[in-house]
């Protein structure tokens, strides 16, 4: 693994953990990101956060299939993965033995100077999220209408997944990495990227650089702005937070309850230090149910994904390596402790820095496919930075239900 | 999809890739549409409707593909895990009304009209 600079590892480090297997792609994170931050003039092609489609979509357009493929005209057949998973912090998701993009650049004939293997999207590419995604097509030629008897038309056995993306505020950002002003910097505090745009000039080398493509360029101030990671409220400085810290506009506003997002403690070598009781270190480090999106590239994302289970595993394996097989296992066969944490998404908008569980009685116990299952309807308690207790909430959750005479009173 | 036929001119047309489903994928989707719904409160009646309704067409596809027995077996199975589920009738507490009300509003408007007529 290189890297241009000399590695310096955060004291804590913003991370987040998606559940793709609930995401619906209601947009609610996109819409909390764009009405908070980028809702100015020349950022209306801005999405710091997005939801896409996958196999099909991407924003920008294709953007990981042509990071994937310049990878592989680099290293032809060489970009494979060796290692079995493991135990080992380093190697959570087996051994790469491919090229990431900081080595790929130095085999490419790009200029001498650049430092990472990118592309610069197209404006087309960048201009219409979601463009195609999800669309019931109508009869040829004919605008707003759908077919009558659309449930004659050819089948196909398909499959699709909701894929909810922002910047990974990477451990290795090919974006500071690509700068040659140095406007991009790791904040030590929290790991958070920021970009500092006194010192940018727009040369768009960041939005080359970035291979999830969450830098982008801004025409009309002629600088490039990144997701801030909603810093005021992480560091518990927003108005609203009342000095403790918050999660993201984009975490508190998803109505699926599909992520979570949290600081872990770092060991000066830059991996987890070990934080048992951190939602975010169980699901990572013990359950081992969140993995890294796209982990080949070489950045180290700190943000990470409970991949969907109904997706052929190939194309898992390459999106989020093969820790897929047993990431999967664990999260369809639950232990009584991953049902618990799986509670804790969404139920506060406050950090949750620490989690205990109290146990609770035995509820079901058969077989689901297989295997033996037991639920216990166990209260998971969850607690912020000082240790205040923020919120506690059962396994067996209960239906709420409005009660007929407040049907309509919203 | 696009209404057009694929420009192969166009750069970002997206071309010759298939990733088709298997039945394995099959039967994982119809496990999760399965338990989606049972966790939602579906009974086992509804959620054979559901499968059985060509406009839910990926639930109707898993159907079609693993057949009435299998789909049978996975709802019965789904809902003795994940159908059980305690229903809880409550709304949120009284709160302090910000909102005005219009008849507030138009007695006070009435109030106005009032006083004007009055100087005049």
């Amino acid at each position: 693994m290189s890297y241009p600079y000399e590695a310096r590892f955060p004291e804590r480090q913003f991370a987040f953990v998606f559940n793709i297997n609930r995401c619906i792609a209601c947009q609610s994170c996109t819409m909390a990101c764009k009405s908070t931050w980028t809702f100015s003039k020349g950022q209306e092609h801005m999405w710091w956060a997005n939801v896409e489609t996958k196999p099909y979509g991407g924003y920008p357009q294709s953007w990981d299939v042509r990071t994937l493929e310049l990878l592989r005209q680099a290293d032809p057949d060489g970009q494979t993965w060796n290692g079995p998973v493991s135990d080992n912090p380093r190697s959570l998701y087996g051994g790469f033995s491919g090229k990431t993009i900081f080595e790929a650049a130095e085999k490419t004939l790009q200029p001498p100077g650049s430092r990472v293997l990118g592309y610069l999207p197209t404006d087309e590419e960048w201009n219409s999220p979601n463009i195609y995604e999800d669309n019931p097509v109508g009869p040829k030629g004919v605008r707003n209408q759908l077919h009558q008897t659309g449930e004659q038309l050819p089948t196909h056995n398909t499959w699709f997944f909701y894929l909810a993306r922002i910047c990974n505020h990477c451990t290795y950002p090919a974006c500071l990495a690509a700068c040659p002003r140095q406007a991009i910097y790791k904040r030590p505090e929290d790991g958070i990227v920021l970009l500092d745009q006194k010192e940018c000039r727009g040369y768009r080398k960041c939005v080359e650089a970035c291979p999830y493509k969450k830098v982008m360029y801004r025409g009309n101030t002629r600088v490039s702005e990144k997701c801030v990671a909603c810093y005021p409220r992480v560091e518990g400085t927003d108005p609203e937070s009342d000095g403790q810290p918050m999660e993201t506009r984009c975490m508190a506003a998803c109505i699926g309850q599909i992520r979570m997002q949290g600081l872990v403690k770092m060991n000066s070598d830059g991996t987890w230090a070990e934080d048992r009781q951190n939602p975010l270190y169980y699901l990572v480090h013990v359950a081992k149910v969140g993995l890294p999106l796209y982990p080949q590239f070489g950045t180290s994302p700190n943000g990470y994904y409970i991949p969907p289970r109904w997706v052929p595993r190939g194309y898992l394996r390459q999106m989020f390596g093969p820790g897929v097989d047993r990431a999967l296992e664990r999260y369809e066969n639950p232990d009584r402790e991953l049902l618990a944490v799986l509670q804790l998404f969404r139920r506060s908008n406050r950090i949750i820095f620490r989690y205990e569980i109290e146990e609770g009685p035995l509820v079901y116990t058969g077989v689901y496919r297989g295997k033996t299952v037991r639920i216990y309807d166990d209260t998971v308690i969850a607690f912020g930075q000082e240790g205040n207790e923020l919120f506690r909430t059962k396994v067996e959750e209960p239906l709420y239900v409005r009660p007929g005479q407040y049907q309509n009173s919203i | 999809m696009p209404y057009h036929e694929p420009d192969p001119s166009d750069p970002s047309i997206l071309v010759g890739v298939q990733i088709s489903g298997s039945e394995e994928t099959e039967l994982d989707m119809a496990y999760v549409f399965a338990e989606e719904f049972a966790r939602l409160g579906f009974s086992e009646e509804r959620l054979q409707a559901l499968f059985h309704d060509p406009f839910y067409a990926a639930a109707n596809r898993a159907l079609q593909v693993l057949g009435e027995g299998k789909i049978r077996s996975i709802i019965q199975e789904t809902l003795a895990v994940w159908g059980r589920f305690p229903i809880a009738v409550q709304d949120a507490a009284e709160r302090k009304q910000w909102d005005i009300s219009i008849d507030s509003l138009r007695q006070e408007a009435k109030s106005h009209l009032r006083q004007d007529r009055q100087k005049s």
